[in-house]
């Protein structure tokens, strides 16, 4: 479902920076139970950020943490004491190994062995959740040994030892056994995409051997004649095959086919075919090439082939555009240009002769008009700029069912061939007139004039391809920052006197300062440590807000109750005293 | 079985325009002008304004006739109830008066409408199963690629496209646009809209089921021929047409034609979720449309934001006891003898309360000015984020998903967790509390949780006890029973988590009236019958987490300037600040130490609230013991926290008359996008709280995660 391991972007933790989670790693693995209990203090405020999301090891460690500050306090009996490390470690081995834990349930032994946890850890979990309980001793033995693996299996691998290849795939959890079927089928699935390749190629290879016998004894014959053979019944044969082919996997084979030596020839084969190369602006295949392939692409001329030919094409250019592969991509654009050439529903034929319209027609792929999809297509267009685009372009805004209006194609046009460096030899005239300034090369005007301009009416109709042809572009940098106006300040000021609240008039550019930080604020994860706090006990509100004056007509007394406490912490144990100390009232 | 029910339905027409005339003259004479002389450039500035600020402020919002008629549905409105919002006209036509009609006229009204809704609505979807029975009339039906050709026009000047309707055709598209009715009336999602009425935005995202468009065309008026009308609907598109593109429409519209003009539509809420990649395609095709190739991509509705749909993708499927129930609900708002109906809509997960909700209330809204919701699902909220508990006043059709909606309820509790299992009390007290503030005249739907099992049901048992219901609608989907019926009698002898069964006592005295709280009420059982009913989405953006996300975008959008301009990012807006000592924080979903409470605090996602009590902490940040059950205005990111100054620092977009209210912010396990904080763009160095070396292939790097069905093997050799 989510496939997004292009773009690495990253994840959301619960500690401010990596310095935060050093020093809670260094103060959890303390001798000093004062250390101990901030950093199990400080994960407690990661579990209000993680919410239901906290990692398994981290409340692991926690837990076994706590168990042995309370053993270390000298306050609780053995027997307490081995209750709660019986809790944590049973926990510990429940959680841990319920990744590993497969549709059908296995062993925990052996899920353990398999995380490199010994036999005797996961007895210990026995004997506590149904066997006579082990003795402190044990336990001890037990939360020490977790521990230390907790530390090397977890936190120390943890940030920036250098294991963070593929670490998307886990995330959001996804399940364990889904993913191995995933897995299965991800391979069966390729396996069956290799063969099928396999076979399409040599399909397409057989066709090329008979096309190049038939060229050749052709070639003797008359090297004029612009009529190809009929296709001999060998032919009509791999025809039939390939058509087949195309029926179940069309996909396959068309990724066959703009490979290099098939409908992108090689040197070789444009040699033997006698041709040269010519001007990449225009991409206009050469007709022999063209007549090669024509046999096979006539057969093959569903509207849904044209579509799918048309999208990988347009794809493949894509890639090209970024590598630079200047024959690839010739070829390419020529197939391109010749599918939608075959669509076209111009009428600049008038003149030609009889002849000259059948040897045209001859030429065609197909001949009755298909809907492509044209803002499909358009898009594409935009996202592989190569030196053709605005040749293809052009072809593509001309031809379309509901063409975009005049000013908004010119743009486009315009943009793309400035885009493409070819704006002497791509821009149309009609395009000269409409008066724009000719220095528009740099960035910062184009914007503007997008802005300005075009940004409502081109914008509005076309979203997509505006933001297309904009990504193409570098990011300006353009002035986030909100500037209040000074009427707005003072409104709101306004409106906010007399209450504790106020618009920040601090002279602060805020869209340097991510959320979560502020000027001036410390790289010390120590920072927002609170040192003074009070306390508030309050009661059930009445919701209603306009009639505070008469608040406790429903909802119960409300009661403000503070103490105040100078840099205590609280335990627990303090949070459910006051707690129990509520029924009092 | 066609023709059977068109029968009927024409019928049905006639009478109602009996009723409709009255209001259709001074209609006409008081609509178009606004819309039709507009330039573009103000045109596009309205447009935007009108879909941005909907909720805001309306200065001249239109609704149906009948609905000004609501008014003596329940004429007594106390001037307290509409005290936090700025007063409003109830009658938003402009022409109110004349059309008092006597109560039997009115309740006519009403019937009749729920006669037509199960005939349109039967019809319709009739009409799209078996096209070949109706093929020969004027092409009901789902409008098909070819017919776009002639029914619709592009006016490339102004952008926007007209569309002639025949009766009965129906538009399904994804995207999003603003529509306007500008002759007849069409039906989108239950809400029926007429000629001079507002635009409305519609939202059609590739999450939900696709909104349907659908033609019910014009009652001819008895005064007025038929060539009278066609007269009119062709003056009305020369009106948006130029010469040379309008030759062809004209000679579809017909009287009974619908002619609709599409606009696109680009709102702070598009922009802002447009602003994030991975959001970019929510208003665009689902991956099921692509598969089925059921999108027509090249129609003149491309450039405007919406891709119709071809008949392979099915629109809203309404089940007999679907329409059944919204008949009857309907029915029972009309008859109001004893208060006004208290609805209430239960069922398990995924099986299409929400929709229903919606439907029911847009239906509704028809007929009466507003309708009050009160939300009880704290997981999928529909006006508010996740987490909330909230009363809401609906004045405005919901057309689109929750996310398009987040509109400020009139009372809303923070509960802080996507479910209740861990307080059940304060969810009960909350609700309890806003059930006080519900002022019992207007008809109120209430959303229930898809906790149906266990506690879940008990509650449900409850708050049913508790607040008076009068009508009970129970949504089901298979065959597998996920909760037992409703029925009046099974709720007397059951037990709910506060409330108990009255104890029968061995003498026939019965509870005759001892027991208020055993009103009986009645049960409409809904069996759903979409594809996919009772299971969770599989597709991007239906899973609940991310639909979670998108309420809360949809949220914060409202910080970004309705005009057109950048999308800011939340850092770069200029905060508000406060004192520590001035605000309580609390944290309601677990314990925190109070020492590192800013650790949690800091970047978050905070409830803005507000306590009776004074707040003051001696220069010191105040903390709560404990989460009160208190009013909520609103949400905000704390920003940061200055701890050199003493001060928060929040983003909120609650404007700051109600700001100044909030002297506590508590917090919850609702949290903010992640995208909000991984895309931050133009900070000095890295974001906090987002790191790109976790690792996920550690053991124990996951959350914590529960396997539901675990086999065991034995059971395994049993099964074979």
């Amino acid at each position: 479902m989510k496939k997004k391991t292009t773009e690495k972007k990253g994840h959301v933790v619960a500690w401010i920076n990596k310095a935060e989670w050093d020093q809670v790693l260094e103060y959890l693995y303390s001798k000093d139970c004062a250390l101990q209990k901030y950093a199990l203090h400080r994960i407690s405020a990661w579990k209000g950020r993680f919410a239901h999301n906290t990692p398994i090891a981290v409340e692991s460690t926690a837990d076994l943490v706590r168990c042995q500050i309370l053993d270390r306090s000298g306050k609780l009996d053995a027997d307490d004491l081995v209750l709660l490390y019986g809790t944590a470690l049973m926990r510990f081995v429940n959680l841990i190994t319920e990744r590993q834990q497969g549709k059908i349930a296995r062993p925990l032994r052996r899920l353990a062995s398999n995380l490199k946890i010994p036999e005797w850890i996961v007895n210990l979990r026995h004997d506590i959740t149904h066997r006579k309980l082990p003795t402190l001793k044990w336990c001890r033995k037990g939360c020490k040994f977790v521990l230390e693996w907790l530390q090397q299996e977890y936190w120390s691998r943890q940030l920036g030892s250098g294991l963070a290849e593929n670490w998307e795939s886990q995330s959001e959890g996804e399940d364990g056994e889904d993913e191995l079927q995933r897995q299965e089928d991800e391979l069966i699935t390729r396996q069956k995409e290799i063969e099928s390749y396999k076979k399409a190629r040599e399909l397409l290879i057989s066709f090329e051997k008979e096309q190049f016998q038939t060229f050749e004894g052709f070639l003797e014959e008359d090297k004029q004649a612009s009529l190809w053979p009929e296709p001999s019944a060998d032919m009509s044969w791999i025809l039939a095959q390939i058509k087949h082919f195309a029926l179940e996997s069309s996909e396959i084979l068309i990724d066959a086919l703009i490979e290099d030596g098939f409908m992108v020839p090689t040197i070789e084969q444009l040699v033997s075919l006698s041709v040269d190369n010519s001007d990449p602006t225009a991409p206009h295949l050469p007709r022999v090439v063209l007549r090669f392939w024509l046999p096979l692409l006539k057969d093959l001329n569903s509207q849904l082939f044209i579509h799918l030919l048309l999208e990988k094409l347009f794809v493949e250019l894509q890639q090209l555009s970024e590598d630079n592969q200047k024959h690839r991509s010739f070829y390419i654009a020529g197939w391109i240009s010749e599918v939608i050439l075959c669509n076209s529903n111009k009428n600049e034929y008038h003149y030609e002769s009889k002849i000259q319209r059948k040897a045209r027609l001859k030429d065609k792929i197909f001949m009755k008009r298909i809907q492509l999809r044209w803002q499909q297509l358009l898009a594409a267009c935009l996202n592989a700029p190569c030196m053709a685009t605005p040749h293809l372009l052009q072809q593509i805004l001309e031809d379309m069912e509901h063409p975009m209006p005049l000013d908004t194609r010119q743009k486009l046009l315009r943009l793309s061939s400035i885009y493409t460096q070819g704006a002497d030899s791509g821009c149309d005239p009609p395009m000269e007139h409409s008066g724009q300034p000719s220095g528009i090369y740099t960035l910062e005007s184009l914007h503007e004039r997008l802005r300005v301009q075009s940004r409502r009416q081109v914008y509005m109709m076309h979203p997509g391809i505006v933001s297309d042809s904009r990504k193409a572009l570098p990011e300006r940098t353009e002035d986030f920052q909100e500037h209040l106006s000074p009427d707005v300040l003072a409104e709101r000021a306004a409106e906010l006197r007399g209450s504790p609240w106020q618009v920040c008039t601090d002279k602060v550019q805020w869209k340097n300062y991510p959320l979560g930080k502020v000027p001036g604020q410390s790289e010390d994860p120590s920072c927002l440590m609170v040192d003074n706090f009070s306390t508030i006990m309050v009661f059930d509100q009445q919701v209603e807000m306009e009639n505070a004056t008469q608040h406790n007509a429903h909802a119960g007394v409300s009661m403000p109750h503070r103490i105040t406490t100078d840099g205590l912490l609280w335990t627990h144990n303090d949070i459910s005293k006051l707690k129990a100390g509520l029924q009092l009232f | 079985m066609k023709v059977q029910k068109s029968l009927p339905k024409t019928k049905q027409t006639s009478k109602r325009q009996q009723c409709n005339d009255k209001w259709f003259k001074s209609n006409r004479i008081a609509k178009n002008p606004d819309s039709s002389n507009l330039s573009p450039s103000t045109a596009m500035a309205k447009l935007e304004h009108r879909a941005s600020n909907l909720r805001k402020d309306k200065p001249n919002l239109k609704r149906l006739k009948k609905g000004a008629k609501a008014v003596s549905f329940r004429p007594v409105k106390t001037p307290a109830a509409t005290e936090r919002t700025p007063s409003r006209p109830l009658t938003n036509g402009g022409a109110g008066g004349p059309e008092q009609g006597s109560d039997s006229d009115e309740s006519q009204d009403w019937s009749s409408f729920a006669k037509s809704v199960l005939h349109q609505n039967g019809g319709g979807e009739s009409m799209e199963g078996q096209e070949s029975c109706v093929s020969t009339k004027a092409a009901p039906g789902r409008i098909e690629e070819e017919a776009f050709v002639h029914c619709a026009e592009r006016d490339y000047i102004h952008n926007r496209t007209v569309l002639v309707m025949q009766q009965g055709q129906t538009l399904c598209f994804r995207g999003k646009c603003l529509l306007s009715c500008l002759y007849g009336r069409v039906e989108v999602h239950g809400f029926t809209l007429e000629e001079g009425q507002q635009s409305y935005p519609l939202f059609s995202p590739s999450s939900h089921c696709p909104l349907t468009v659908t033609a019910l065309g014009d009652s001819p008026n008895p005064s007025k021929t038929k060539k009278a009308g066609r007269l009119e609907a062709k003056a009305i598109v020369r009106k948006y047409l130029s010469t040379e593109t309008r030759r062809r429409l004209l000679s579809e519209v017909d009287s009974d034609s619908c002619v609709i003009l599409l606009e696109p539509l680009d709102t702070p809420l598009t922009r802002f979720l447009n602003s994030f990649p991975d959001l970019k395609e929510v208003f665009g095709l689902s991956s099921r449309d692509i598969r089925e190739s059921s999108a027509m991509l090249d129609t003149p509705l491309s450039g405007l934001g919406i891709t119709p749909l071809r008949k392979t993708a099915r629109g809203m499927v309404m089940s007999q006891t679907y329409r059944e129930a919204l008949n009857g609900l309907v029915n029972a708002c009309a008859e109001e003898l004893d208060g006004c109906p208290v609805i209430l809509v239960c069922g398990a997960k995924n099986v299409g309360k929400s929709t229903f909700n919606r439907h029911l209330i847009n239906t509704l809204l028809n007929h009466t000015a507003s309708v009050e919701y009160l939300e009880c699902d704290l997981g999928q909220t529909e006006f508010t984020p996740s987490g909330c508990l909230s009363l809401s006043t609906v004045r405005e059709p919901l057309l689109g998903p929750p996310f398009t909606h987040q509109w400020a309820p009139e009372h809303m509790i923070f509960y802080g967790q996507s479910s209740c299992e861990t307080d059940l009390d304060r969810y009960l007290e909350s609700l309890k509390s806003l059930w006080r503030l519900y002022n019992r005249e207007t008809p109120i739907v209430i959303n229930t949780m898809g906790w149906v099992k266990g506690f879940g049901f008990q509650l449900l048992v409850d708050i049913i006890r508790l607040f008076s219901i009068s009508h009970v609608v129970q949504l089901s989907s298979g065959d597998k029973v996920m909760c037992p019926q409703l029925t009046p009698e099974f709720l007397r002898s059951s037990h709910g988590w506060q409330t108990h069964p009255p104890v029968q006592s061995a003498l026939g005295e019965d509870n005759s009236g001892t027991h208020p709280a055993q009103r009986s009420y009645t049960l409409f059982r809904i069996h759903s019958e979409f594809e996919g009913a009772g299971r969770p989405g599989e597709m991007r953006h239906q899973r609940s987490n991310e639909q979670r996300d998108l309420a809360l975008l949809g949220y914060f959008s409202q910080l970004q300037s309705p005009e057109p301009g950048p999308v800011r990012p939340l850092h770069c807006f200029t905060p508000y600040q406060v004192p520590h000592s001035a605000v309580a924080v609390g944290v309601t979903h677990c314990e925190v130490a109070p020492t590192h409470v800013l650790y949690t605090a800091n970047a978050s996602l905070v409830g803005l609230c507000c306590l009776n009590e004074k707040v003051s902490g001696r220069g010191s940040p105040v903390l709560l013991s404990q989460t009160p059950v208190c009013p909520c205005v609103g949400f905000g990111v704390l920003r940061g926290v200055d701890m050199a100054r003493g001060l928060y620092f929040l983003v909120t977009p609650v404007a700051p008359s109600i700001l100044r209210q909030v002297n506590c912010l508590l917090l919850g396990a609702v949290t903010l996008p992640n995208t909000l904080l991984t895309g931050q763009t133009g900070i000095l160095g890295d974001p906090p709280y987002v790191t790109m070396d976790y690792s996920f292939e550690l053991t124990g790097a996951g959350k914590l995660h529960v396997f539901k069905g675990l086999v065991r093997p034995g059971q395994m050799k049993n099964a074979k």
